[in-house]
């Protein structure tokens, strides 16, 4: 369905992409992972048409990007990471307008309308200005208008970012049942639970590079099974870090937090702790974490997701 | 585009303020100059040197020696034509008044006679009028006054005694008769400058507002939406171009309706000049509006920049005050400013009834939609680098 060949992608000095390659099959549930200014963004806004690449090929449902980008647009619905809407215009008028950009028909586009502003919950608040709503709610319409002409494949970048748990809910039984329903979806996060619920298949990027990809298993594998220790506490220093990392333990410091990480934690935690009470750490909490994407995303990168 | 262009034409008409700007502001402003320039005239002398149009009827020594005198003066450029070209400047609105000399002048001056001479002029432009008028009958005045008394001597045999050069006596040495060509009506010149003037300078401020709108929907994220949508990125802006252009043309139609209503402007036996010379201006100001827009690539580069060159434009070009109050540079440069030739095209239309065949017309036209099309050409590469460059 989608074919990334080789992408890069500069902005002046600053290098966003490095050559990235993927694919992504019909009816898949595609994930890209990373943290902020990974390039997650810059690919999505590539494979949407909004940025050139330097170098590199996209082929979506058969057609080249750069060759046909009409017959691509076509087939694609964009979610973006703002919400990109008419505040003086209703809910309705905002989805006349951006579905009728597609050229879906007036009769069409009013039944689509409505079927899709039930299933968003906002069909009792159609004809309200949309700068009435709520960030969630307007969170939904963004996400609406990116499906009224009812693309094969749609294109989510971040799109429960800074919204209330009821409208995050809402959105992720949508997106589950347009997964069902055999849409193709190309989803970014940097909130790895998203990642796990969701994807088939996931890219873990970093640095404008994929670093691994495959299914959550797969890259849990990849990351070599490991399991974090959690550690927080008063007394916490870079230099004791250093030393840690000396002693041969694999670990970050991130906001007052230690995480050790392991491939057979349950042996080496007592070990852990004591390097810690050594140290001079007075531990106030500790937390173990089964093996997930953060973990492997630090086991890959040795950075924490949210950095 | 058409869809582009009714759904910013719906979110132009849900804005209040925006409202308020584009009709409340102008009309209370129309108010404001309709009162101030009505009808108003000014005595005040200008240092610049007057354009001064002579036709010479009589082609005598004497008719050439004071045509020689006033142009030897630094407060004069004198140019000569024919007395129906001369006329016809009045009448078209390029020159405020001529001076005619007429056949036997010379022989007047000769058999110390009082000659006739003649300042046809536009009623309509009565300030200017005075000025000119003040100006030139002094000097005259005193050419003739030297012309009757070199004769006198001349036949006496006697030299004219020195440091005599006139008699500034109560009884003139000549005639100076004063006839308008186009007279004061209904549509007072005052009238049609306050409602045009400020109608295109209120205009160009709220097109500018408008393109703005372009640079709204970059912050704002919706134009990555129309980008990433199967339509040409360039019925983007030419959907916004179709809007502006027709909430300009609604903008300027009610103002003249406006100015109809209240002021008594004579709009009904005008109506097609009047519709050729709004679409005219509003494309040509809607032009310049999303010219301006589309060399900034935010909403702050544009703001500032904008009214200090509406109002530079609106100075010069005559919407703010007459643009024969300001010195002559500065009335050439005004013919490079959108407003010079919208405010033009409607004086055609409301104070000198030119024809809609009026080559001056059809040329005021031609310029508004020149001025128009250039600046969408540049406007369209300007907008393709500058705004739609999201990468």
């Amino acid at each position: 369905m989608i074919t990334v060949t080789d992408l890069k992608k500069s902005y002046g000095t600053t290098v966003a992409l490095k050559g990235i390659s993927f694919t992504i099959h019909p009816g898949e549930f595609y994930g890209l992972l990373g943290p902020n200014g990974a390039g997650k963004s810059t690919t999505i806004g590539i494979m949407s048409t909004l940025v050139d690449p330097d170098t590199g090929t996209v082929t979506i449902d058969g057609n080249d990007l750069k060759k046909n980008p009409k017959q691509c647009k076509q087939v694609i619905g964009v979610v973006p990471q703002e919400i990109a809407l008419y505040n003086d215009l209703s809910a309705v008028d905002n989805l006349l307008f951006w579905g009728s950009l597609y050229g879906v028909s007036k009769s069409d586009l009013q039944i689509r309308i409505e079927e899709t502003l039930k299933l968003f919950g906002l069909f009792d608040r159609r004809n309200d200005k949309v700068k009435t709503y709520s960030g969630g709610m307007k969170r939904r319409i963004n996400i609406a208008s990116a499906l009224l002409h009812k693309p094969k494949i749609l294109f989510m970048d971040e799109p429960t970012v800074g919204i209330d748990p009821q409208s995050r809910n809402l959105i992720f039984e949508v997106v589950e049942k347009l997964h069902k329903e055999g849409m193709t979806i190309v989803y970014t996060t940097h909130y790895m639970e998203e990642a796990e619920r969701f994807c088939d298949r996931i890219g873990i990027i970093d640095n404008g590079t994929i670093i691994a990809q495959g299914t959550l298993e797969e890259l849990k594998q990849q990351g070599g099974e490991k399991e974090s220790l959690v550690i927080t506490g008063k007394g916490i220093t870079e230099e004791i870090v250093s030393k840690l990392k000396s002693a041969g333990y694999t670990l970050t410091m991130s906001e007052g937090e230690l995480t050790f990480l392991s491939a057979n934690l349950k042996t080496e935690m007592p070990k852990m702790i004591v390097a810690c009470n050594d140290a001079g750490i007075e531990i106030e909490h500790i937390d173990i974490r089964r093996v997930n994407l953060e973990t492997v995303f630090l086991s890959l990168t040795g950075k924490q997701l949210r950095d | 585009m058409l869809t582009i262009a009714f759904k910013d034409i719906k979110i132009f008409f849900s804005d209040r303020r925006g409202l308020l700007m584009a009709f409340v502001v102008p009309i209370a402003l129309i108010t404001l100059f309709a009162f101030a320039f009505g009808g108003a005239g000014r005595g005040d002398e200008k240092p610049e040197p007057r354009q001064l149009v002579i036709a010479d009827l009589d082609q005598s020594n004497e008719s050439k020696m004071l045509i020689s005198s006033l142009d030897s003066l630094e407060e004069f450029v004198v140019k000569t034509t024919t007395a129906d070209s001369a006329t016809e400047l009045v009448l078209k609105g390029k020159r405020a008044a001529v001076l005619l000399i007429h056949q036997g002048f010379g022989d007047s001056v000769n058999k110390q006679g009082t000659p006739v001479l003649e300042i046809r002029s536009d009623e309509g432009e009565g300030p200017e009028v005075a000025i000119l008028t003040g100006a030139l009958f002094g000097r005259l005045n005193e050419y003739v006054g030297r012309m009757k008394m070199g004769t006198l001597y001349k036949r006496s045999g006697d030299p004219p005694p020195q440091g005599i050069l006139y008699n500034p006596q109560p009884a003139p040495n000549l005639e100076l008769k004063q006839t308008s060509v186009i007279k004061q009506k209904e549509n007072s010149a005052g009238l049609v400058h306050a409602v045009a003037g400020t109608a295109i300078m209120m205009l160009l401020f709220s097109v500018t507002a408008m393109g703005m709108g372009m640079l709204d929907e970059k912050a704002e994220g919706t134009l990555k939406k129309l980008i990433v949508s199967p339509i040409n990125p360039s019925s983007i802006l030419f959907g916004k171009m179709i809007s502006v252009n027709i909430i300009s043309m609604m903008q300027l139609a009610v103002m003249f309706i406006f100015g109809w209503l209240v002021f008594g402007l004579d709009v009904p036996s005008h109506v097609p000049a009047l519709l050729i010379m709004i679409f005219c201006t509003a494309y040509s100001c809607s032009s310049f509006g999303v010219f301006l827009v589309s060399f900034a690539k935010s909403r702050a580069q544009v703001q500032g920049m904008s009214t200090l060159v509406i109002m530079t434009m609106s100075a010069l070009g005559g919407s703010m005050v007459p643009s024969f109050i300001m010195p002559a540079f500065m009335q050439k440069l005004g013919v490079i400013t959108v407003n010079y030739w919208g405010v033009q095209g409607f004086y055609d239309i409301f104070w000198r009834d030119l024809p809609l065949t009026d080559p001056t017309f059809l040329t005021r036209v031609l310029v508004l939609i020149c001025i128009g099309t250039g600046l969408n050409l540049i406007a369209v590469r300007l907008f393709k680098r500058n705004v739609l460059a999201l990468a």
